[in-house]
């Protein structure tokens, strides 16, 4: 008890030593969760831990005006996955699509489009960028990532990350860092319509500070764990898996 | 090898960080033209993207979209620009520290007022145009153009390829819109980052074919041992 005084005034204290405290407490906002070996690790945590720091205040991502929207939003990657459970939603209009939300939750629970849609809502004008080189600007709805997971009754005190699958076999593992920010969202609207089958339908991910690699489309599911180790080769997601960067950020 | 004609040109720190530098230049130039190459198109602005008006098109060039695709692995590219442009920052970083807390920068590379003139600089350029050893190089000094170029790469160029590659990082957009918008939109930055690299190469290809006008065995040896062989009856 006494010790958790010292560190509050401590952390009161200032912005630099905050940030170390920070850097002390919970290595999970500068390390990814498997850290690759040799220069090319030491590379990685030198990127993450940088910007990590310079983004220790949560700013949000640049939004942009109505006029920089791209209107014919491009299209890239999978833009119809042919798995049949998919084909079958897509048949159905995602009447039957369900978000299941499980894992450390207090209470697990399975989303319809229309239970999503129903909580808190949020619109953002921010720039697409994919690791390939192009950018585009669209105006995106959905409900923040937080959101879901406070109508799933928060997550439990073991939470570090937030894994999602998508219906193309994507799976991918994003930690609390990002799960908080609040324009890390479940996007069901792109431009005013509804998300179009190429960008992600029904719902994409949309965690504006990383590249396209990251923003995931087609979600299948949601899961809240405590480490990345069991989950497939256990390096943090299918990017990392496969010896992409699991920062996304640069 | 020492003798009484050689003087002590580069010091450790100088050499050191030079041939750092060739292999992250190396790298960085092999690996962006590897992640060019899976999006081989630049554009002006914010946007920019397969069918937006393009300023550069490689397909214009004679090499298609897929055939680039293939050249290009983007994974590779990403991975090692990541791990040199990291290598090639604490490098120059600790060059330029060095370099100026020693005086190096002062004494050797700033050019003094009397260089600046506009008849020291007509005679250094017309040395350098009849390919000319030039008299500051015959005692183991930079010649003022020389001094100007390597002004112009480490201060102004690499400043430039760091701040429009950060330019391009979309967590940019959250800990600098600023620093974007000052290049003018992302895609900007991006083609500038191009143009910024072939303005290094050209700097790249001058220096070595001054190395080899000046002397080829004496320079490199000079950039490994330090040691710089002067010759008096070179001089005029």
């Amino acid at each position: 008890m006494k010790k958790l005084v010292s560190r509050r005034k401590f952390l009161a204290g200032s912005g630099a030593a905050a940030s170390m405290a920070l850097l002390g407490c919970d290595s999970t906002t500068y390390l990814p969760p498997d850290v690759r070996g040799g220069l090319m690790g030491a590379a990685d945590v030198l990127t993450m831990a940088t910007q990590r720091l310079l983004l220790s205040g949560q700013p949000l991502a640049q939004e942009h005006d109505v006029s920089d929207i791209t209107r014919d939003f491009p299209t890239w990657g999978n833009t119809n996955p042919r798995q049949e459970d998919y084909q079958d939603l897509l048949s159905g209009e995602f009447v039957d699509w369900r978000l299941p939300v499980g894992g450390l939750v207090n209470r697990p629970m399975s989303f319809s489009l229309e239970e999503l849609k129903r909580l808190p809502q949020r619109t953002q004008i921010t720039m697409h960028i994919c690791e390939q080189g192009w950018s585009a600007i669209g105006q995106w709805t959905g409900t923040p990532l937080l959101e879901v997971l406070r109508a799933a009754g928060d997550v439990t005190d073991e939470a570090r990350y937030v894994v999602v699958d998508t219906y193309d076999g994507w799976y991918e593992g994003y930690d609390m860092f990002d799960v908080v920010h609040p324009q890390t969202i479940l996007a069901y609207g792109l431009n005013g319509t509804d998300l179009p089958l190429g960008n992600g339908a029904p719902v994409r991910l949309r965690v504006e500070r990383y590249c396209g690699y990251k923003n995931l489309k087609f979600l299948k599911s949601i899961n809240v764990v405590s480490s990345m180790a069991g989950i497939r080769r256990g390096t943090g997601g299918i990017n990392s898996d496969n010896d992409w960067h699991w920062y996304a950020g640069a | 090898m020492e003798t009484a004609n050689s003087v002590y040109r580069h010091n450790r720190n100088v050499r050191i960080c030079h041939w750092i530098n060739v292999i992250a230049f190396c790298y960085l130039v092999v690996s962006g033209v590897h992640v060019f190459l899976d999006f081989p198109e630049l554009y002006w602005g914010k946007v920019g993207f397969r069918g937006h008006p393009a300023v550069f098109r490689l397909s214009d060039w004679g090499i298609s979209w897929d055939e680039a695709g293939e050249m290009g692995d983007r994974r590779w590219g990403r991975n090692y620009h990541f791990l040199f442009a990291w290598i090639s920052v604490i490098n120059g970083l600790v060059y330029v520290s060095w370099n100026v807390w020693n005086k190096h920068f002062r004494r050797n590379l700033l050019p003094s007022r009397a260089e600046l003139t506009r008849q020291s600089l007509k005679t250094d350029l017309v040395d350098h145009l009849r390919l000319r050893a030039p008299e500051a190089k015959a005692a183991g000094r930079y010649s003022v153009l020389q001094k100007i170029s390597y002004f112009i790469v480490i201060f102004i160029v690499s400043p430039f390829m760091i701040l429009s590659g950060l330019a391009q990082m979309p967590a940019f957009t959250a800990i600098s819109p600023e620093l974007i918008d000052l290049f003018g939109g992302r895609q900007t930055a991006r083609t500038l980052h191009v143009i910024g690299m072939l303005w290094m190469i050209l700097f790249v290809l001058v220096h070595v074919f001054e190395v080899f006008v000046a002397g080829v065995v004496n320079e490199v040896r000079s950039m490994i041992t330090g040691k710089y062989a002067v010759q008096g009856e070179d001089t005029e």
